[in-house]
């Protein structure tokens, strides 16, 4: 379960109290973000046990919640591995039932129209029982405006999204060609609807990819994080790259300490992923000011290919 | 008056029409135009429709707004692609009054971004980046976003089924439009993935050749009803096997609509489960043997370059080469 404090989360509070003491003007206290990264060997195992024990690593509680699941469906290719896993989604849905919340699961994909159908190649309605019942196409539902996103006035984002208590990204692991990486915040993606932006979002690349998924993250804070870094994707991704065996699942409530922590995990560098360094106000980046639970990112780094534009993102050690 | 083969979608159509006259892409959900647009086709002339259609009607005209275009649906205040399924609706029905005209300017001077100096600076500067001639412009899913398939499709059907009008009244816009439609239909053709079918807009992006979608290949060829058979006969093809291979319902209503457009003899589809999504149910009603597919139909104008070889005279063409393979062969 959770600890309320550990000594690592208590050394820069007590540095903050000495600062006082010296008559300096006192740092602000830094809120700790908890991340749990637990081994997950393949999809055949007990991912619900994996999932069950870092949402409690997380200290989240979801009784009585309306939680909406959004995985990462993009495209189908039996040969690669593009969209989360189906197992990992009927995991967590299993989970977050058994812990008193009402699930829900939505998506939007970017390019394809025909949602269900693609959910259906990927797997997800063999796996995830009921699916039909439980899934709304994120592209196609009602929508409300959000004031201000970038240099807009407003967005419009579907209301399955806006009236849900939390909305729990669900990525795969990816090397990503435009903006280094792709995980649980530029994920959210998929919540603008196709039918008022279109197939592809293009909005979203006209206000910039990273500032997209800063304005979408500023304005979806009730947010946790399931990262299916079982197989990622390395290379050419979100779609043309190729299979990694990573083998974990990284959690969290704080998703740029997520995403910091899967960058980590992937060989790269988030202080030199742009879109997390324009998130710093949002959540935590630094390695000193995230909580890592279960296995320390160092020690199940698995070093992701890179394409070359990419190359300066690398890790160092 | 033909019944039409797929009368359980057409029943669905109008026990689900929402109390505001639209239809949502699901029951009982906020109305959007392309549902209301697609169904208030699938149901156009149909016994016992006339009512549904009226209020349909109002509630379209509702949706426009001061700019001339169309929003996508009445909670979003901004003009769309929707602008052309409403331009379309316009010509389907004869009304060409003021409101149609102005949804005919806003297409007009809609148009692609990535034909601005900058964007092809950079297109320029990163030439593998994605690969396509910047310089044609198709239509945006929204003003200042770049040219994509599916809306380009659906404003070359528009502006293609508003010529007849604009011709007879001797328009300003007239040549304006023809000019886009031009440029447009060059568009597509330099947009073709390299298996001959088309996907959102993309046939190779950073050095990597990207398949074409059963869907918007159907979208595209519609697009390019007229264009001379030889510049469209290996993605007809193409389309043909699509029709036979793919799952999707959406996917084999879109193909069914375009091949039956190109004069293809097209299987009727299997008799799918009921549905409760109003798109795929409306573009079913639509492209069965006797549904209203020929309203997305559009003739090549008169006195083109190459007009010898289209239009009709394509199609004719096309039914001698074209025939959509059974559901009994997918694999």
């Amino acid at each position: 379960m959770s600890r309320p404090w550990s000594r690592r989360s208590f050394v820069p509070l007590a540095g903050a109290a000495l600062a006082g003491q010296n008559g300096c003007r006192p740092a602000p206290a830094v809120v700790r973000s908890a991340v749990a990264v637990l081994k997950a060997g393949s999809y055949a195992g007990d991912l619900a046990d994996v999932i069950d024990r870092g949402v409690g690593l997380c200290g989240l509680d979801v009784r009585g919640r309306r939680v909406l699941l959004k995985p990462n469906l993009v495209e189908f290719d039996s040969t690669t591995s593009i969209n989360t896993h189906p197992s990992v989604v009927a995991a967590a849905v299993e989970v977050f039932r058994r812990r008193g919340a009402e699930v829900l699961i939505g998506e939007g994909p970017g390019h394809r129209r025909d949602t269900m159908h693609l959910a259906e190649q990927a797997g997800y309605h063999a796996s995830v029982a009921g699916f039909e019942r439980l899934f709304i196409d994120l592209n196609r539902d009602d929508v409300s405006p959000l004031p201000q996103f970038g240099e807009h006035s407003e967005i419009y984002l579907p209301n399955s999204v806006l009236g849900v208590d939390l909305i729990v990204s669900m990525p795969k692991m990816k090397a990503h060609h435009w903006a280094g990486a792709t995980l649980s915040m530029k994920n959210l993606f998929g919540v603008v609807p196709g039918a008022v932006y279109g197939w592809p979002k293009n909005f979203l690349h006209y206000v910039g990819i990273e500032r997209s998924i800063v304005e979408l993250n500023r304005h979806l804070r009730n947010t946790f994080a399931i990262v299916d870094g079982i197989v990622g994707m390395e290379g050419n991704g979100p779609i043309q790259g190729s299979p990694r065996q990573c083998g974990v699942l990284v959690m969290g409530r704080d998703l740029v300490a997520v995403d910091a922590t899967c960058c980590r995990i992937m060989g790269i560098d988030p202080r030199r992923v742009r879109y997390l360094t324009m998130a710093a106000g949002l959540g935590q980046i630094e390695a000193r000011h995230i909580d890592q639970r279960g296995e320390p990112p160092g020690a199940v780094r698995t070093d992701f290919r890179l394409t070359e534009p990419h190359q300066h993102l690398r890790l160092a050690g | 008056m033909a019944v039409p083969a797929a009368s359980g979608s057409i029943d669905f159509l109008l026990r689900v029409q929402n109390p505001d006259g639209g239809w949502g892409y699901l029951p009982h959900k906020q109305s959007w135009l392309e549902p209301t647009a697609l169904a208030m086709l699938a149901l156009h002339e149909l016994p016992g429709s006339a009512k549904a259609l009226e209020k349909a009607w109002a509630a379209v005209r509702s949706w426009r707004r001061p700019d001339g275009g169309w929003r996508p649906c009445p909670s979003v205040d901004q003009s769309t692609w929707a602008t052309s399924l409403a331009v379309t609706l316009h010509c389907v029905r004869g009304i060409y009054d003021s409101p149609f005209r102005q949804g005919i300017e806003w297409l007009a001077r809609t148009r692609g971004q990535e034909g601005s100096w900058w964007k092809r600076v950079v297109n320029r500067l990163q030439p593998n980046l994605v690969e396509h001639d910047a310089r044609l412009q198709g239509w945006p899913w929204l003003p200042a976003n770049s040219s994509w398939v599916e809306p380009t499709a659906h404003a070359l059907v528009a502006l293609k089924k508003s010529l007849p009008d604009l011709k007879r009244s001797r328009a300003p816009l007239l040549p304006a439009v023809e000019a886009r439609i031009e440029m447009a239909e060059k568009m597509m053709l330099d947009r073709r993935c390299a298996d001959g079918g088309w996907n959102y807009g993309n046939k190779r992006v950073q050095d990597v050749t990207l398949p074409s979608y059963p869907e918007t290949t159907a979208l595209a060829l519609l697009g390019l009803q007229g264009r001379p058979l030889p510049e469209v006969r290996t993605s007809l093809d193409w389309a043909r096997g699509l029709y036979g291979r793919t799952n999707s319902r959406l996917a084999r209503a879109w193909l069914a609509i375009c091949l039956r457009n190109h004069g293809a003899v097209v299987d009727p589809p299997e008799p799918g489960a009921p549905t409760d999504d109003v798109l795929v149910a409306a573009l079913e009603a639509l492209g069965s043997p006797h549904g209203n597919f020929a309203l997305l139909r559009t003739e090549w104008p008169a006195g083109r370059p190459h007009s010898a070889s289209g239009g009709s005279a394509a199609r004719r063409s096309a039914e001698e080469t074209v025939t959509a393979s059974s559901p009994q062969e997918r694999p």
